[in-house]
């Protein structure tokens, strides 16, 4: 473990009570906010007795303080989670419930927005990340992972993310509800112009400073985590890219070099710059709103922070020496032992399904014959590949016809069928397969970590895996 | 004409606007183009309009320069009519064009100056030059001198057909490189990068190595114990050497220790008898081959084979894959007993 447990609580407990009274500083002048501008809402009457806001953001102000004394007083040790739930939490961060689990979570998050956008909600939702994060740090691992110099930035972007996201959705949910009523969107009403001079260039100028500011202070308290000098034959255990390459480090796990390198940027890159002739949709310019966006919303959402974002996350925290996947509250051990003997799917069919040896060519066999037998080998890849790309969009019109016919339609995130008509067939089937080429990649981490499956198509001779 | 020390500047400029309608009208005919008339005079007409005392310097300007430009704007009609009617004399249009282009807009002091010299700029006509009594230039003012005709050419001086066509082919080669300036800048563009490339290839193969040398030996076979992978060479060479088995055979060889996924170096785990990589996660075997993570191919063997004195001798200057069924050269490996 990492050296005398009493040492690294004396450490860290400065840090944990200053974290709470933050918290509790921050509670404390929501409720004066609220209190002076005259905002309170009731929310509850037990037995008569009134629970405004005001009384319930003073309580967990005063909740923290305490907790703060607590830290600061010597008792950090108390302060945090029970041993048997961080255990529960290292299992469920194992990497095929996290990537699932972030799938669920935010989907659940957006079908609810109207509830999540709550202020009250999301002022709570902040509260808990603020405990869970005091609780966690008094773990030695958990405190070693994410105050490292490296990783610092990386906690600060999952909250800005969070707020920005909120943001984002809570200005979306009010349009969206004013549109149903048939009033404008809020920017429309508020379209009170600001001067360039002085309005935005005094702002910038504030904000230049203020960056400048913190710039200065970080660089001074946050040393640069340098290392030894380079060498051609060690590297680094774990060697981690910048962290804002770190999906695509994840995604080289997954997948061939060429394809994780340079086809698939490549594809990101051409459909980024296909979107504005594959959105026809001219609703929603200028103001915000999901509902009459919700594909490009949900989109955006799920390649952002699905694909870029949770990514980075996850190969920030939970990427461990010899690229091994630990929770957050697991120690970096090298010598982990993990099973991951990958299996091709043409071994899955041919060897385990079929009983077969996989074809191969005989001996010095001409080279068109050899490749017919590889072709031959990997055919379940070919025909698996075919069906998703070529077979699937169209499957999924039928689908959202076949709902539709069912009365299912409220049910339906996006519906595919309106987009095949609005589209016409060559841009939904390019639509379609640019969201499946971004579908595949948690599909693939999924298979990879359930069934160990390494590639559908696997013709090394030729450096062509998929 | 009154003596010109005599004028104020509006006669002068009455005069030279007496003038230039007057060359204006005389240009016309030069045009064969007496339908052209009304034209002018509507463009002419506003000029007299005013008594010369009563205009400005402008209004003069602007009717000298009317006058002078009379003909041109007149020539517009003019050449869609004869474009239509008589295409024979289509010839004759550049030339009035190119005189009215040599009297252009001026500016005031040239305007001046010409108008108190009394002479028109540019090409005169006979009845001018015979005005200011200067000869006309003429074509025939010399006379031709006798020359005698050449004596004719004798047979062997005739040129031969063959190195007529040899320097046919080295002249236009010379000429599609040097022909001209564009020509010699480009060919002189394209030596100079082919002479570049030609350095850089030179570069590429340097006198002196620094580098470690490509062949070293590793120490007796007797030196391996059985199932050992010696690491101690990787930091210097980036090479394992390995005593295992591999296709039913005790080996030692010689496995490079760069990931066949995106190069980078894996470390040798003894307690979990595998190479493991850092970047990736990708795992090999002992034997090289890979089964975890995303390499897509075993590791690369070395060449390695026993040396006269009995040492084990590596030769990174030659590989051998395993996907490609290099494994079985017996320069891959020693075998040992």
């Amino acid at each position: 473990m990492h050296g005398n447990e009493v040492e690294f609580l004396e450490s860290v407990s400065g840090f944990v009570g200053s974290w709470y009274l933050f918290a509790s500083l921050m509670n404390a002048s929501a409720a004066l906010y609220l209190w002076r501008s005259g905002r309170v809402a009731t929310l509850m009457k037990p037995g008569g007795v009134a629970i405004s806001t005001v009384s319930l953001w003073s309580t967990v102000a005063a909740v923290f303080v305490i907790l703060s004394a607590l830290a600061f007083g010597g008792g950090v040790g108390s302060l945090r989670l029970p041993q048997g739930l961080r255990d529960q939490l290292d299992t469920v961060m194992a990497p095929q419930y996290y990537v699932t689990g972030v799938l669920v979570l935010l989907g659940g998050v957006y079908l609810a927005r109207r509830f999540f956008v709550k202020p009250l909600v999301a002022w709570s939702g902040l509260n808990l990340v603020l405990l869970y994060m005091g609780l966690s740090i008094t773990d030695p691992d958990f405190a070693a992972i994410v105050t490292k110099p490296d990783n610092v930035p990386i906690v600060g972007l999952v909250y800005m993310l969070g707020f920005f996201t909120w943001l984002g959705a809570y200005r979306a949910v009010q349009n969206d509800e004013r549109t149903a009523q048939g009033l404008e969107p809020l920017e429309k009403a508020d379209d009170e112009k600001v001067l360039v001079w002085p309005d935005l260039v005094y702002t910038e100028l504030i904000c230049m400073v203020a960056v400048t500011a913190l710039l200065l202070v970080w660089g001074i308290l946050l040393q640069a985590p340098l290392e030894e000098a380079a060498s051609t034959v060690k590297t680094p255990n774990p060697s981690k890219a910048p962290w804002y390459f770190l999906g695509l480090q994840e995604m080289l796990v997954y997948y061939d070099p060429w394809m994780a390198g340079v086809v698939l940027p490549s594809v990101v890159i051409f459909g980024l710059m296909a979107i504005p002739y594959i959105d026809f949709n001219k609703q929603g310019q200028g103001y915000y709103t999901i509902a009459e966006r919700k594909f490009a919303y949900v989109t955006f959402q799920f390649g952002f922070l699905v694909l870029w974002v949770t990514l980075i996350v996850m190969g920030t925290f939970m990427r461990g020496p010899n690229w091994n996947f630990f929770g957050l509250y697991e120690t970096w051990d090298a010598h982990k032992v993990e099973a991951l003997n990958n299996v091709d799917l043409s071994e899955y069919f041919w060897v385990w399904a079929l009983h077969l040896p996989r074809p191969s060519a005989p001996e010095g066999s001409s080279g068109f014959v050899s490749l017919g037998y590889i072709v031959l080998r990997e055919s379940p890849g070919f025909v698996c590949v075919f069906l998703y790309f070529v077979a699937l969009p169209p499957a999924m019109v039928l689908g959202c016809k076949w709902m539709e016919d069912l009365g299912l339609k409220k049910w339906l995130v996006v519906d595919m069928k309106e987009l095949f008509l609005r589209a016409g067939f060559m841009r939904y089937m390019v639509i379609a397969n640019l969201i499946l080429l971004m579908a595949l990649l948690p599909v693939k981490m999924v298979l990879r970590w359930t069934v160990n499956l390494k590639y559908f198509i696997s013709i090394p001779e030729y450096f062509l895996n998929l | 004409m009154p003596d010109k020390d005599g004028m104020s500047i509006e006669e002068i400029l009455a005069a030279a606007r007496a003038e230039k309608g007057v060359g204006g009208d005389s240009d016309a005919p030069q045009d064969d183009a007496p339908q052209d008339d009304a034209p002018q005079d509507a463009e002419a007409a506003p000029a007299p309009a005013k008594p010369p005392g009563e205009m400005s310097v402008a209004d003069i300007m602007a009717a000298a320069r009317g006058g002078k430009a009379a003909p041109k704007a007149a020539a517009a009609p003019k050449k869609s009519a004869k474009a239509s009617k008589s295409p024979a004399k289509a010839e004759a249009k550049p030339k009035p064009s190119a005189a009215q282009e040599t009297s252009g807009p001026r500016d005031t002091s040239s305007v001046l100056a010409m108008a108190r010299k009394q002479v028109k700029p540019g090409p005169i006509s006979k009845a001018e030059a015979a005005a200011q009594g200067k000869p006309l230039p003429t074509g025939g003012g010399k006379p031709k001198l006798d020359v005698p005709p050449m004596p004719k050419r004798p047979d062997f001086a005739a040129k031969a057909a063959p190195a007529e066509a040899r320097r046919g082919f080295l002249g236009s080669l010379a000429a599609v490189c040097f022909g001209s300036a564009l020509a010699i800048g480009f060919s002189t563009f394209s030596l100079t990068n082919l002479l570049w490339v030609l350095g850089l290839a030179r570069f590429m193969f340097p006198n002196i190595l620094t580098e470690p040398p490509t062949r070293f030996k590793v120490g007796f076979p007797d030196g391996f114990s059985p199932g050992q992978v010696e690491t101690k060479f990787k930091a210097q060479f980036g090479v394992w050497i390995v005593r295992a088995e591999y296709d039913g055979q005790t080996q030692i060889y010689a496995l490079q220790s760069v990931c066949t996924h995106l190069g980078c170096t894996p470390n040798w785990l003894e307690a979990e008898q595998k190479f493991k990589c850092p970047c990736h996660g990708s795992g090999f075997y002992k034997d090289g081959v890979n089964f975890e993570g995303p390499a897509p191919r075993p590791l690369e063997r070395f060449a390695i084979k026993l040396a006269d004195d009995g040492q084990l001798e590596v030769d990174k200057s030659q590989k051998f894959q395993e996907e490609l069924g290099q494994w079985r050269d017996a320069a891959s490996f020693v075998p040992v007993a």
